[in-house]
């Protein structure tokens, strides 16, 4: 079982492998690898491991690399200067999608207003006079049915003289 | 050339800036900044072998390597109008160098996983070009190819930051400082990132590994 000093040396021991320690904290390390087994086996697979990453080789470069990026660069150029004659075009259209589209929801928005005003507002004579009888209109039922009492009523009051009551 | 070249390098120096002083890629980016485009052709002539060497380590795809070289080479040349020489060049180029592969890396991440493990076939998910071995037991004949493939997928097996660390300070030499300026931490954080990308690495490669090869440094 490994001791505190033990885990704390493997975790500075890449560190140590690498000479990124300083010079008292480096000969920490070294005295008790000294004496420390298991740390010293720890040490060697690291650093077997380490120098197995010089298995994976430089890829070779093709030739010509720097003609071929500055063919590339030229291409790059030409986008470049594209873009900046398209620029002022580009602000011109935004602005000219901007107005149009105020534009059009001043329209719509108009016409929702009329749309709904002409719900509202009665606009000819017989709509005026109309909208002034709705509530009597609303009871039309109900007036009918009155209008039916009182013929009966009047049938009945004229019977009613007539036989002396 | 070479005169104004150093000379913008040596105006840098005199402002006080160290790691960045006298070094001969800043004096070549302040040229070009200046308008001078073959000192941007110098700049591609003398890193480009360093950068695909590193791209490749990172993507282990030798065509896609110079590809994505020539995307690391774009990204500074757009940078032209706002460099600043904070750091050593090579610091600079190495970030964008790291930032290319990984979205590289992230992509094929993506791709491979509307792939299902039937169709992946005998390349598996290591490195394009480079055949995997087989499962069995390695010995004292396993190929060379084959040893690079497993070293190759150790490494792609480990978390970005710690694939980063990794090459950098195992193939451009990097130091902890340097490597924590390239990738934007800090030293310390450097630190626990190769400690614990080593300790991947020899607990994924123990089997391959061969006792007596090496330096044998320790006490």
């Amino acid at each position: 079982m490994s001791s505190p000093v033990c885990h704390w040396v493997r975790s500075v021991l890449a560190a140590y492998l690498d000479g990124e320690l300083k010079a008292s904290t480096a000969d920490a390390v070294r005295r008790h690898l000294a004496r420390c087994e298991s740390c010293r086996r720890r040490a060697r697979e690291l650093e077997e491991a380490w120098e197995l990453l010089d298995e994976v080789k430089a890829v070779p470069v093709r030739p010509g690399f720097t003609e071929r990026m500055m063919a590339r660069i030229v291409e790059e150029k030409e986008l470049q200067a594209l873009e900046a004659r398209l620029r002022p075009n580009r602000i011109l259209r935004q602005v000219a999608a901007t107005v149009l589209g105020l534009a059009a929801g001043l329209v719509l928005g108009l016409a929702i207003y009329g749309w709904t005003g002409h719900l509202r507002e009665p606009s000819s004579p017989v709509e005026r006079e109309v909208s002034r009888h709705m509530t009597f209109l609303e009871d039309a039922e109900l007036l009918d049915e009155i209008a039916v009492i009182e013929a009966i009523d009047r049938l009945t009051g004229a019977g009613e003289r007539a036989s002396g009551v | 050339m070479g005169k104004a070249i150093a000379v913008a390098a040596g105006a840098y120096e005199h402002e006080g800036r160290r790691g960045a002083a006298a070094d001969y890629d800043v004096g070549l980016m302040l040229a070009f900044q200046r308008g001078d485009e073959l000192s941007f052709q110098e700049l591609v002539e003398r890193n480009h072998a360093r950068v695909i060497g590193l791209i490749y380590r990172f993507i282990g795809d030798a065509a896609d390597a110079e590809d994505l070289a020539q995307e690391v080479f774009l990204r500074i040349y757009r940078a032209r109008p706002t460099y600043k020489p904070t750091a050593k060049f090579s610091t600079w180029m190495f970030r964008i160098t790291a930032n290319v592969s990984l979205n590289a890396l992230r992509s094929r991440a993506n791709r491979r996983d509307d792939v299902s493990i039937d169709q992946m076939g005998d390349t598996g998910d290591g490195p394009r070009g480079i055949p995997d071995g087989d499962c069995s037991m390695p010995d004292d004949h396993l190929h060379q190819s084959e040893l690079q493939g497993k070293v190759q997928e150790a490494i792609h097996a480990l978390p970005e930051k710690q694939q980063i660390a990794v090459v950098l300070n195992k193939y451009e030499g990097m130091s902890y400082a340097d490597i924590a300026r390239t990738i934007g931490c800090s030293t310390m954080a450097v630190k626990s990132l190769l400690a614990r990308a080593r300790d991947n690495l020899k607990d994924r490669l123990l089997l391959y590994i061969r006792t007596g090869r090496g330096r044998q440094r320790i006490a």
